[in-house]
Formats: C-alpha cells, sequence, structure tokens
C-alpha cells in the first residue's frame, strides 16, 4: 500500500494520496488546496487518481476539490450529497468500504468537530480528518458535540490494531497505541 | 540480511521509505542518511549518529535513541511519540510538527532546534535544554518539564498543566 502525506498551503492542512501498488489506482484524501506536488508524486509512481475521499466540509479540506477533479476526472465520496457544488459519487455512511485498486478501505463515523465527520481505515492505517490528531483532538461547538467525538474515537478508532498508523489533518500522524495511552484527552 | 548489508544500504539511500520496524542498529554511523517515511517503530539505536539526517515523516515511536547524535537531522512530522530520547543530541534539528506525545527525554538538548507546532503533550522532558529553539504553537500540554532550560527559546506556545517546577525560562 502507498501512502503519501502532503503539507498544503492552507491552514497547515494535510492531504495523503493513498495508492494501490497492483492496480496502480490512487485516493486523494482532503483536497485542501491544489498542490503540483501531489500531481508530481502521482506522475512519478504512475498512480491514477481515481477518487477524492473527504472526511468533513470545512474549507482547508475542501476547496481544492474543483481543480483535482477537473484535472483528474476524479470522482468524489463524502458522508454528504455536494462537496464545494460537486455531486459526490458515492455518499458513505457508517461501515461502507471503499476501494482503492484491490485495497479496501471501511468507513467509521467520528462526528463532532463537524457533524457529517467520517474517518477512513485499512489495513495498517486510518485517515480520521480533524477527528484526533497527535495528542489532541479537533475542536467543537459545544459539550455534547466534544462527547460525540471522544465516544466515537473510543469505539472506532482506538479498538483498530494497536500499531495501527493515524494520519489525521492537522499536525503530525500517530498511532493508535500511542493516542490510546498517551492523548491528553483521553488519559 | 546482516547489519553491515543493512547500514550500507540505508547510507545509499535504499531504505527511505521502507518498513524496517524494530532493527537494531544501535552505534551506528547513519549521518546524513535518507530515512524519510521510513517506519522504525520500536527500532534500537540508542548511540546512533543520526546527525544530518532525513528522517521526514519516519515513524520511529517507541524507538530507543537514547545519547542518539540527532543534531540537525531533518525530523519534520517524524512520530517520536513514546520514543526513549534521554541525553539525545537534537541540537538545530528541524523538529516542526513533530509528534513527541509521551516522548522520555530526561536532559536532552534541543538547543536551536524548531519545535514549531510540534506536539510533545504528556512527554518527560526532565533536565532537558530548549536554548534559544523555536517553539512557537508546541504544545507541551501535561508534559514534564521540571527543571528544563528555556531560556531564550522563542514562541508562543500551550504548556496548559505541564510541570515547570525548577526549570529556567
Amino acid at each position: 500500500m502507498i501512502v503519501r502525506h502532503f503539507l498544503l498551503d492552507v491552514n497547515e492542512v494535510n492531504a495523503f494520496v493513498v495508492g494501490c501498488p497492483e492496480t496502480k489506482e490512487a485516493m486523494l484524501i482532503d483536497a485542501g488546496a491544489y498542490d503540483d506536488a501531489v500531481a508530481q508524486f502521482l506522475k512519478e509512481q504512475g498512480l491514477t487518481l481515481k477518487t477524492v475521499f473527504i472526511t468533513h466540509d470545512h474549507y482547508d479540506h475542501t476547496d481544492g476539490l474543483g481543480e483535482y477533479v477537473t484535472h483528474y476526472s476524479a470522482d468524489v465520496i463524502a458522508s454528504i450529497p455536494k462537496v464545494q457544488g460537486h455531486k459526490v459519487a458515492k455518499q458513505v455512511k457508517h461501515g461502507d468500504t471503499v476501494r482503492v485498486g484491490n485495497l479496501t478501505g471501511t468507513v467509521y463515523e467520528t462526528p463532532g468537530h463537524t457533524p457529517e465527520g467520517v474517518s477512513l481505515a485499512f489495513p495498517g492505517c486510518v485517515f480520521t480528518g480533524d477527528a484526533l490528531f497527535a495528542g489532541s483532538v479537533g475542536g467543537t461547538a459545544s459539550e455534547a458535540d466534544k462527547q460525540r467525538q471522544l465516544d466515537a474515537i473510543r469505539k472506532y478508532i482506538f479498538t483498530l490494531p494497536p500499531e495501527t498508523q493515524v494520519h489525521v489533518g492537522h499536525g503530525p500522524s500517530s498511532t493508535v497505541a500511542i493516542e490510546s495511552r498517551y492523548n491528553p484527552f483521553f488519559v | 540480511m546482516d547489519r553491515e548489508t543493512l547500514v550500507q544500504r540505508i547510507r545509499s539511500g535504499e531504505c527511505a521509505g521502507a518498513e524496517l520496524g524494530a532493527v537494531d542498529l544501535s552505534g551506528c554511523d547513519l549521518s546524513g542518511a535518507d530515512l524519510s517515511n521510513t517506519r522504525l517503530s520500536c527500532a534500537k539505536l540508542s548511540g546512533c549518529n543520526l546527525s544530518g539526517a532525513n528522517l521526514h515523516h519516519a515513524f520511529l515511536d517507541g524507538a530507543n535513541l537514547e545519547d542518539a547524535d540527532l543534531s540537525g537531522a531533518n525530523l519534520e512530522f517524524a512520530v517520536l511519540a513514546a520514543a526513549n530520547l534521554n541525553r539525545a543530541n537534537l541540537t538545530g534539528a528541524n523538529l516542526q510538527r513533530a509528534n513527541l506525545v509521551g516522548t522520555r527525554a530526561h536532559e536532552a538538548r534541543f538547543d536551536g532546534a524548531k519545535l514549531y507546532y510540534s506536539r510533545p503533550g504528556n512527554g518527560d522532558f526532565q533536565g532537558a535544554s530548549f536554548r534559544d529553539a523555536d517553539i512557537q504553537r508546541a504544545i507541551f500540554r501535561r508534559a514534564n518539564l521540571a527543571n528544563a532550560d528555556l531560556r531564550g527559546a522563542t514562541g508562543q506556545a500551550n504548556f496548559d498543566r505541564a510541570n515547570l517546577e525548577g526549570a529556567q525560562q
């Protein structure tokens, strides 16, 4: 499985390319800005961008979506019907699976930071958007939203295998073992 | 693969992005090596010379880097969570956006290091030196900075519930 991180030029936001080494199909996870480095990486690796997965509908995760859709004719996958005016090709909910070539990812609902927030887990790694950060969590509008978020992370993220890499919307990556043991919001 | 061959491959840049896991390379000279995006979780790297190495977005969680030389290394986005950095030399290292959650770094040297937007929450930095380091937006939430030296450190960091007893600021 190919996973490559990119720091985009908007609000310190991350994006990730997930690629299938066998079929050379790729998915972009979050699209805060169009970045030539993403295009260059895809080209170097011989990857074809088929889909863009949106973890949640905030500008710093979606503003570049139009350019990726235009350049690559990529389908949009999200938990809401439209993102940035683009009709979603596959609207996902908790428990749904998505494919990247021969790879299969599972969608988990992780609301709180936003109502529609979802995470996407592949064997060995999970992409949490702004639900969970290294040593922190995404901001919420109310105590009830915060509890929903913490509960979802405990239930769906912290139950993944401990060595699972956690790739987040802002800041550094982590692992399930590290966050469940040391994240000050949970211990 | 024997240790000598692995060191040669690392030094030639062949291992960047590889899954090396818990290898034992303690005491080896890997200065200037490209280990970007490499998985070295729980690796034994005590006393290793990694000065000037490229460890961008490397996974070093749980690794033993006690007494290692990481001066001038690129550790941007590196995952050093729960690693042992006791007495390690990170002078001038680039630790921007690095994950240092739960890291143990007793008497480690971060002098002149860039820790912008890093995550040292719940880490143990007793007696560590951060002189002239850039700690802008670093999150030291619940970190132990007892007797740490923060003189000359610049930037606004988050010290929410951190232990700063005896720290020099």
